[in-house]
Parts: C-alpha cells; sequence; structure tokens
C-alpha cells in the first residue's frame, strides 16, 4: 500500500479527531480570507463611487484639503463664479459646472434630530446640478427648484422616516436655514452611509458658503478624443496658478487615500485576530498529531518492522496533515466569504451600507487562504511526525499499554526558564524606559518572549499548579477529584500544551483589561485632578462648534462663565530660526480655571495679557525655548506676530497635552474676521449652586443642536468609561475566537484522554464507579486544565499590562489598575468552558459499556 | 439462564441453560476450553453483562433487570474483581487502589480489616508504591486485596493468575485459599490452568455454554485428567 494510501485511511479513520483541527484551521482561515474579502469588497464599493461621481477634471481652490472634512472657519474654501466661465474657455473643455459641496453641516429633522449617519459617514450638502444625476436618480417628487426646497438619499430618508414636504433645517456654521423635501433620489451605486442632501445651487450657495456666486470645485468634462491629463494641461494654462487641479484617476486615488486610512487599521486589526488565532491553531494541530502518533505507536512500529523506512512513516505523516490543511482551508474560505457578508450585514446595522452586489472576491484571497492553512498546518505537524519517524520497529512488540508519565525533559525547563527569565527582563526594561518608542520595542520582545518561554516551560508549571489548584478546586470532590488531578497530571506535555492555547487568548485579555481600566483610571484620576470646568460642550466627531449654538450656551441663566476654545493653524519660529507648523490654543482668559495646567516655569495666567503666549515643555526642551524668548507666529491666512513666551507647561499630561495658549484678542488681532475658527469645544462652569439647574438649562438651549453633547464632569467620566468599555468589548469579542480554538483543543485532548483510558474506565466501572462520577471526573480534569490555562494567562496578561502601563505612563497613563472582578470573573468563566468542552468526552465516556472496556486491547 | 448474541440464522448461544448454585464461604473454579463460555458466565454473575433469559441472584437480591446505577452500586458494594490484567489504576498508590471502592462509595475502610489484609497480602512495605514499581505478582496482590478490603459479599476473578509465573501464581492462589478459609470468604474464579483450580473447593466445568460436570475437592491431577477426557470425548463426538 502507498504511503498515500496509508495516510489517506489514518487521516479517514480518525475523522473526528480531525474534524476538530479543521475547525481549529477553518476559523484562522476563514478570519484572513473573510478579511480580505470584505477589505475588497469595500474599496470596490468606494471606486464605483468615485468612478461615477469624478469629472474628467476637478478645480478646487489650492488651500482647501480634501481630508479635512470640516474647515475650522466652517466655512469651506471657495472658487468665484467667474472661474466657470474661464474654465469654460480652455482648449478640450466640452463643459465645465461649478459646484457647492460641504461637509461642515448638520440636518436636522422638524423634531430636532440628527438625520446624519452614525457611523462616522458624513452629512454632504451639495447644489443639484446636471453632474449628480450621474451618480443617482430622482424617484420621487422634483429636484430643487427654489430656496425652500432639499432632496435626501433614499436610505437616509428610510431610516429617519422622512416623506415628501417633511421640514429639514440645515445647521451650517452661516446659520440655520430651514427647507422642505421636494424630492427624494435612489444612488445607481452603493453609497457607504453618508447621508447626501442637495438644494438649488443658490439656496446652496447662501446657505453653506453665506453668499451667492462662489462654487467649491469646478467639474470640468473634455470634449472627445481629449486624454484627462491633456484636458488638465489646458485648463491649468487657462487659470494660471493657485487652483488644485485633479484628473478623475487622480481624485479617485486621493478618495480612496482616505478611505485607506480606516480600511487600513481594520484590516490589520482583524488581521492580527487572525494571526492569534492561527498561533492557538498551532498548538491544537501539534496536540493532535502528537496524540494521534501515540495513539499509534505499534501501528507504526509495526509499519516500520515491515521494512517501511524513517522517512515514510514521517511524510505519511505530514500528508496526514496536508490533506487536514486543504479541507480546513477550503472550507476557511468558503466560510471567509460568508463571515465577509455577516460582517458586511454587521456594517449595515450600524449605519454603513455595502451591498453584496459589491461582493469582491480576487483570486488572491483563495490562494493567500489556502496557502497559510496548508501551510501552518504541516508545520505544527512536523514535530510530531518526526516523533513518528523514530519510532523503533520494538514498538510493535513492545506492550503498549498506558502510555508512560511523560516525564518533561531538564533541558526544556532551562530552556524556558532562560526564555521566562529574558521576556521577564525585557518587560523590567520596557517599565525603566525613558522614551516610548525604545520602550515599546522592549515592551514587545518581552511579551514574545515571556509567551514562549510559559510555552515551554508550561508541562513543568502543570505539576505545581494543577496540585495547587487540586487542593482548592478538586478536594472537595473526594477520590473523584483525587483522579481527575492525577489524570491532568499524568501527561504533562499534553496538559501544558492544551492549557497553552487557552492561555494565550486569556493572556491578552487580561493584558488589555489591565491597560483599559488603567486607562479609565487615569484618565479619572487627571480629570479630577485638572479640570474645573462644570461642563464641557462638544461634538463627538470633532466638528467645531458652530456660532449659533454657541449663541445658544452664552445665553444660558446660572453660568458664571462660558470659555471657547479655537484651534488656529500656524507656523511657529523659535529665535534660532527652528519652524514648527502646530496651532495655537487662542482662548478666553478664564481657561486657566476650566482647566488647571501645571507650569514647569512662568505663570500661566500670563499668556493671556497682550502679546504673549505659553508653549509645552516638550516643544520647549526640543527647541531650546525659555521663558521670556519671542517667538514669530505666522498665522495661516493672517499677518505674522511675535509673541513673548511667558510661561512653560508640563507635558506629563494627558488635558490638552502640548498646546500652546495665547489669548482670543491676540488672535483676532491678526486673522481676518471671516478666517477666524469656530470654537473647537466649550467650556462652562455655573454660579454657585447652580450647578443642576445650569446643566438642564444647557441641555435645553443645546436642545435644536443634537450634534453637540454637553457633559458635567461625572457624565464625561462615565462616557469616557463607556468609550473604554466600548472598545475593550470588540477586542473581546475578537478574542472570544481564539478561545473557541483553544476550546476546541481541549475538547480534543479530552476525548483522547477517555478512548486511551477505555480499559481504565472500564475497570472503575466494573469496580463500582457509577456513571455520573465518571463523567464528573472528566470533567473535573477538563476544568482543571481550563483553570491551568486561565491562571497561566491571566498571571502572564496582567504582568504585560503592568508593564505596559509603566511604559504608557510616560504618555499619562500614570495610575495602575487591575481590574479584580474582570479578572476573577474571566478565571471562573474559563472553569465554565472547560465544563463546556468536557461536555461531549464525558457524555461518550459515560456511555462506554464495561464489557468491552475490560476486554479492549 | 441463557445468553446469547445476535438473533435467526447468526443467532449465537454462549450460555445455554446455565443452572448454577455458589455456596457462601467457599472457593469455586469455573473451568473449561476457550470459548466454553466461563468467562460469559462469569460477567452475568457479577453483574457486568446481562442474559437473554433467566434470572440471577446474589443472597436475596434478584440482579437481572437492575438498572445500571443499582447494578453499579452493587458492584461496588457487595462484589469484588480480580482481572487477568490491568487491574490497577496507574495513576494512583498501592493503597489508594486498595480503597479505591470504598472511596466511590463514600466509606470510611475499616483500618483494623485493612491492616490485616494487607499484612495478609503481605504488601505493608510497598503501600506507597504506583503500579508501575511493582512486579507483575505484587500488581496481582494488590488486587486481591483490593478485592478483599471492602469486605464483599463474593468476589470473582477473571484468570487471576494468567499473567504469573508458576511461583507468583501460586503465591496469589495461596492468598485466595486463605481468604476462604481463614476469613470466611466466598470467591469464583474462573480458569483453564488445572493448578490453579486445585487450589478450589469445587470446579464447575462448561462446555459449549452447558455445564457438563462438577468436581469437589479438586487435585490437579484429577482436574488434567478430566480435562483430557473431555477433550478426547470432544475429538471424537
Amino acid at each position: 500500500m502507498s504511503v498515500l494510501k496509508t495516510s489517506m485511511r489514518n487521516f479517514f479513520a480518525h475523522k473526528g479527531r480531525m474534524a476538530l483541527s479543521a475547525v481549529a484551521v477553518l476559523l484562522s482561515v476563514a478570519f484572513v480570507s473573510g478579511t480580505l474579502v470584505f477589505t475588497d469588497t469595500m474599496n470596490t464599493t468606494f471606486d464605483k463611487l468615485f468612478a461615477v461621481t469624478a469629472s474628467d477634471v476637478t478645480v478646487s481652490p489650492t488651500n482647501s484639503d480634501p481630508s479635512d472634512e470640516t474647515p475650522d472657519t466652517g466655512r469651506p474654501e471657495s472658487l468665484p463664479a467667474s472661474l466657470v466661465e474661464k474654465v469654460r474657455k480652455a482648449e478640450g473643455v466640452k463643459d465645465a459646472q461649478g459646484s457647492v459641496a460641504s461637509l461642515a453641516v448638520t440636518v436636522v429633522d422638524a423634531q430636532d434630530k440628527n438625520v446624519g449617519p452614525t457611523s462616522g459617514a458624513p452629512t454632504i450638502a451639495v447644489n443639484w446640478s446636471p453632474y449628480e444625476l450621474r451618480s443617482v436618480e430622482l424617484t420621487a417628487g422634483h429636484e430643487p427648484r427654489g430656496p425652500t426646497d432639499v432632496v435626501v438619499d433614499r436610505d437616509t430618508a428610510d431610516k429617519h422616516g422622512l416623506k415628501l414636504g417633511d421640514e429639514l433645517r440645515t445647521i451650517a456654521a452661516t446659520g440655520d436655514f430651514t427647507t422642505t423635501i421636494s424630492g427624494i433620489v435612489d444612488f445607481k451605486v452603493t453609497n457607504p452611509g453618508a447621508t447626501v442632501v442637495y438644494f438649488e445651487t443658490a439656496a446652496a450657495q447662501r446657505g453653506l458658503l453665506g453668499k451667492e456666486g462662489l462654487f467649491t470645485q469646478v467639474m470640468v468634462d473634455a470634449e472627445p478624443g481629449v486624454t484627462d491629463d491633456a484636458l488638465k494641461a489646458n485648463v491649468a494654462a487657462a487659470l494660471g496658478d493657485g487652483y488644485d487641479l485633479k484628473t478623475a484617476a487622480e481624485a479617485a486615488d486621493a478618495g480612496r487615500e482616505d478611505v485607506a486610512g480606516f480600511l487600513d487599521v481594520m484590516k490589520y486589526a482583524m488581521l492580527g485576530f487572525a494571526g492569534i488565532a492561527f498561533l492557538v491553531g498551532i498548538f491544537l494541530i501539534v496536540n493532535t498529531f502528537s496524540m494521534l502518533v501515540a495513539q499509534r505507536t505499534r501501528e507504526i512500529g509495526l509499519m516500520r518492522a515491515i521494512g517501511s523506512s524513517r522517512k515514510q512513516v514521517n511524510r505519511s505523516v505530514l500528508i496526514e496533515a496536508l490533506l487536514l490543511g486543504v479541507v480546513g482551508s477550503v472550507a476557511g474560505v468558503a466560510a471567509g466569504v460568508g463571515l465577509a457578508i455577516g460582517l458586511m450585514e454587521l456594517m449595515s446595522s450600524m449605519g454603513m451600507e455595502l451591498s453584496t452586489d459589491d461582493l469582491t472576491v480576487k483570486w488572491t484571497t483563495p490562494a493567500v487562504g489556502l496557502a497559510l492553512g496548508v501551510l501552518v498546518t504541516v508545520l505544527a505537524a512536523y514535530v510530531p511526525a518526526r516523533r513518528a519517524g523514530k519510532v523503533s520497529p520494538m514498538a510493535a512488540l513492545r506492550d503498549a499499554g498506558t502510555p508512560a508519565d511523560g516525564k518533561a525533559g531538564r533541558v526544556r525547563g532551562a530552556i524556558g526558564l532562560l526564555l521566562t527569565a529574558a521576556g521577564a527582563a525585557a518587560l523590567w526594561t520596557a517599565t525603566r524606559a525613558a522614551e516610548a518608542g525604545p520602550g515599546s520595542l522592549w515592551l514587545g520582545l518581552g511579551i514574545v518572549l515571556s509567551l514562549l518561554g510559559f510555552v515551554v516551560v508550561g508541562p513543568l508549571l502543570a505539576g505545581g499548579v494543577v496540585r495547587a489548584l487540586g487542593v482548592v478546586v478538586l478536594r472537595v470532590f473526594g477520590p473523584v477529584g483525587r483522579m481527575a488531578e492525577r489524570n491532568a497530571l499524568r501527561n504533562p506535555r499534553r496538559t501544558g500544551a492544551t492549557g497553552a492555547a487557552l492561555m494565550i487568548g486569556l493572556a491578552l485579555v487580561a493584558c488589555l483589561s489591565v491597560v483599559g481600566s488603567s486607562m479609565v483610571a487615569s484618565a479619572t484620576e487627571e480629570l479630577d485632578r485638572s479640570v474645573g470646568a462644570d461642563f464641557i460642550v462638544q461634538n463627538a466627531t470633532g466638528q467645531p462648534v458652530v456660532p449659533q449654538a454657541q449663541a445658544a450656551v452664552e445665553k444660558v441663566p446660572g453660568l458664571d462663565h462660558v470659555t471657547e476654545y479655537k484651534w488656529v493653524d500656524a507656523t511657529i519660529t523659535d529665535p534660532k530660526g527652528g519652524t514648527f507648523e502646530h496651532g495655537l490654543a487662542a482662548t478666553d482668559p478664564t481657561y486657566p480655571q476650566d482647566l488647571r495646567r501645571e507650569t514647569v516655569a512662568g505663570r500661566l495666567t500670563d499668556a493671556w495679557g497682550p502679546g504673549a503666549m505659553s508653549v509645552g515643555s516638550d516643544y520647549a526642551t526640543e527647541h531650546g525655548v525659555k521663558v521670556g524668548d519671542t517667538l514669530t507666529v505666522a498665522f495661516a491666512h493672517g499677518e505674522t506676530v511675535r509673541l513673548k513666551v511667558v510661561a512653560i507647561t508640563s507635558d506629563e499630561s494627558n488635558v490638552d497635552k502640548g498646546a500652546m495658549y495665547t489669548a482670543l484678542s491676540t488672535a483676532s488681532e491678526a486673522l481676518p474676521a471671516d478666517r477666524m475658527p469656530q470654537s473647537a469645544l466649550l467650556l462652562a462652569s455655573a454660579r454657585d449652586g447652580q450647578d443642576a439647574q445650569a446643566y438642564q438649562a444647557l441641555k435645553d438651549a443645546l436642545a435644536p443642536y443634537p450634534q453637540y453633547k454637553v457633559s458635567n464632569q461625572a457624565d464625561y467620566k462615565e462616557d469616557l468609561k463607556d468609550q473604554v468599555g466600548q472598545l475593550l468589548n470588540i477586542v473581546y469579542g475578537l478574542l472570544a475566537l481564539a478561545i473557541v480554538v483553544a476550546v476546541l483543543g481541549v475538547v480534543n485532548t479530552l476525548a483522547l484522554s477517555v478512548v486511551e483510558r477505555t480499559r481504565e474506565i472500564g475497570l472503575m466501572r466494573a469496580i463500582g464507579l457509577s456513571r455520573r462520577q465518571l463523567r464528573r471526573m472528566i470533567r473535573l480534569e477538563s476544568v482543571v486544565i481550563a483553570l491551568f490555562g486561565a491562571l497561566l494567562g491571566l498571571g502572564l496578561g496582567m504582568g504585560w499590562g503592568t508593564a505596559a502601563q509603566k511604559l504608557l505612563a510616560l504618555e499619562g497613563l500614570g495610575v495602575l489598575e487591575i481590574p479584580w472582578p474582570t479578572i476573577l470573573t474571566v478565571f471562573v468563566g474559563s472553569a465554565f468552558v472547560g465544563l463546556f468542552a468536557a461536555l461531549v468526552p464525558a457524555f461518550r465516556a459515560g456511555r462506554m459499556n464495561v464489557l468491552n472496556a475490560i476486554a479492549s486491547e | 439462564m441463557v445468553k446469547a448474541y445476535g438473533s435467526g440464522e447468526t443467532r449465537v448461544v454462549a450460555l445455554d441453560s446455565v443452572d448454577v448454585d455458589i455456596a457462601r464461604g467457599r472457593f469455586t473454579a469455573i473451568m473449561g476450553p476457550s470459548g466454553s463460555g466461563k468467562s460469559t458466565l462469569m460477567h452475568c454473575l457479577a453483574g457486568l453483562d446481562t442474559v437473554t433469559s433467566g434470572q440471577i441472584f446474589l443472597d436475596e437480591t434478584e440482579i437481572t433487570g437492575l438498572k445500571d446505577k443499582k447494578l453499579t452500586q452493587l458492584r461496588r458494594d457487595r462484589i469484588g474483581f480480580i482481572f487477568q490484567a490491568f487491574n490497577l489504576l496507574p495513576t494512583l498508590s498501592a493503597i489508594e487502589n486498595i480503597t479505591l471502592p470504598m472511596d466511590i462509595a463514600g466509606r470510611k475502610p475499616d483500618a483494623e480489616w485493612l491492616r490485616r489484609v494487607v499484612d495478609t497480602v503481605g504488601l505493608s512495605e510497598r503501600l506507597k508504591h504506583r503500579p508501575n514499581e511493582l512486579s507483575g505478582g505484587q500488581q496481582q496482590r494488590v488486587a486481591v486485596a483490593r478485592a478483599l478490603a471492602a469486605r464483599p459479599e463474593i468476589i470473582f476473578g477473571d484468570e487471576p493468575t494468567g499473567n504469573l509465573d508458576s511461583r507468583a501464581g501460586a503465591e496469589v492462589l495461596g492468598f485466595l485459599r486463605t481468604s476462604v478459609d481463614e476469613l470466611g470468604q466466598t470467591i469464583v474464579m474462573v480458569t483453564h490452568d488445572p493448578v490453579a483450580a486445585s487450589y478450589a473447593d469445587r470446579v464447575l466445568y462448561l462446555a459449549d455454554g452447558r455445564i457438563v460436570d462438577e468436581m469437589e475437592r479438586p487435585t490437579a491431577d484429577a482436574v488434567l485428567d478430566r480435562m483430557k477426557d473431555f477433550d478426547a470425548r470432544g475429538r471424537t463426538s
């Protein structure tokens, strides 16, 4: 019989065990290919969108930054209408249209509810022009004809129950204006989630830009036969300098780049989790093959005795692994497509519309999935395969009996301890690092080394830890508990490897929860220390506060003061000539009361004096700036002034780190009125004893502006905690995948243990162990393995988390908080994971026929 | 009782209307050639296997028809076992193996009795050892001690000396004999070794699922002769 045939037979003879390993491969591959399909699909969606919306050439003002969705002034940069005529006269131009578009708007319905997307996608207000008909189709009502008409996209209308004739109020920096829905459009391509409103051109100009006769872009189309590049050159020649020209392809590239940042973060995060799943899967595969080889020792011995070479035995195991890898990966790629669709559904429910019509499966996706799955499986099976090759022909003749107590070697212990010690040393170095950069390298190194160390030394620790757990957990269960403990200890290498799979996932959970809760604790502590303001008004996505909302806040009775905080772009030149592109925080003089910043030199309140400013300590050190020095500040779109440094604030802070303060009046003197940015946020304090009334009054005053949230200190902290909590929950959700794979590993180990101990189980049943006791024994063994993994993982993770916090203390994460409730919950939860994993193996052991068990050879 | 496997054409009768009484406080051996049904008989008597028809009583308790839970309890509390091999749990020490049935039942072993049993089988020095640190004879002695320690009403041995050399086998059989004589234990042993059978008070001969003969106060030679006799008859028939 050929090697291949033997492998095939063995593979199918161990379907059950292979199935569990295949699931591990499947899950890992599914995550990888799902991520690829999902991001490719998103790219397709955006590409299609950009392709239909872009004109051959687009002319924009030079200083408009497309990635800056909301200009600080709240008004997009504009072009005069006369420019459109100029463009039309250029050679090769078939047509040119001015367009008005603004992302600095919020649209609310009659009940003051924001109809904008909640997914982070923008609300886009544009003028109605023939260009729009390339991407949309008017399916109800009529186009906007007058100043009170508005057309809205179908998704938004459906989501918010808007109909023709409903009122929509648009909040822009230039003021609010109310319109009535005259029509609804459907997108011809997938609109990934933006809310789009269309106004008649003059209305859009007045409402979004402040006056008629202005456009934000000119869309140019070429005569037939004129390439985009040629058209671009012609238009550029006609217009001269001072404009930003993009061909359709360039515009699509720019748009894609915008989206790519967001997509990449998602892609790498998900691939990271796929990597963890793979790592855990490797343990499962190594374990499965080790057990299969151990179980087949006699069989392999026989094959060797009748003349199979080492290589052949070795190869036969690897071929089994290859089969497993192929089966798991193929199923994984298919599952990945399903996962991508599921992810798209999930995104849709969160407001990001993605259509399965755009589902993109590139040939690289199955290729990468298969290659990865097969490679990892075969590599993981390599060690057990080699061990199989080493089985001597004598093994066939020896009574296999039960496998001998696997004594983990001394060399292994030494290597493991060495790795762990090196890891600990690296972590220690990380906590001592003076700079975050090298520190994080040490941290990464420490994490990898200590993880490897724990994996290697795990089987040795299994003895001590399981015994300790036995005293605490198992002794209660009498002889059944004792047997469970002994069984868990019988093959420490197997227990170690099974526990290690669980350890990895839980270590990450513990580490992240330590960092997360330290983040909350540090921020809360800092807020308590530094924030003096009673209230803060801001937009969740960083949109500035429109003047009309600010006016509403300022009118609230019971407020002692309202502090404006504006961010003014500027280039700062120090006395030695070094320049620094940064912004100045221009605020009211009440700012130091609302936010107590510590200074390392000078008095901060002086920064609000005429011609004065403060700088952060990092900047001061880097540029050699001292109190009393004069800096040259060139305001963007404004004058260049010389300001004297009167104070240096400490940068050992999370709040407003590195900000350079100056008075509002200083900035307004240097800037034309229409260049003065809107407030990034507002701080306010109530008069003594009027906190509660003022808070309510503030909320009422901001009701017409739902895009802003007002919080008092307590709510603000609560929000912060929720945000971190939500983030952690997503991460935990993804880590659950690793834990699922680890659970499969526990199931696998137990299932095999049951088979291996058939005779023992028969003996115990014969001398009077009841089914229930037998099942309990297996469950306890499982629990003890799970708790072993949890203990190691949580311990390791808390070590990592603590080291990370010490390192991040440099970035203001000053307070270490170990989230004991979470840690304990996870620990106890892992006991349940163990119980769950033992369900099937225990049931099968209980069902074993006593006589067959005794008779089995 | 009758024990049959399969039905119709493929029906195989392992025990064909066997009717047997096992006397209390005596040492009974069941002999017979391979495939005669002697192991099946023992498994049925011990509540490890079920019969197709008929009844089995242990003392006043009918074990035929008991549910698994009751049967398990019965085996745990009233029956002792000695198997040919693989009698001990490798993870437990000798003493832990000996007290295992009582531990499982949650009973406290009678310390006095336990010491006497351990002394009788001569294991007091090796109680802390794991099975793999004991010789084959020692392992079987631990198994005998386990069977005796719980003071079961009856002990079943399935070729208890089958894997031992003659010296170690004689030792174990000696202990079984002693426990009947001195401790009043009831023992049923399945064997095909005439020497082993000669330790018993009574030998039952089984062939083709039937009891074909029995012998009181056997000697090894007498048993051997009788066996030869059966073999000869088997060949001629």
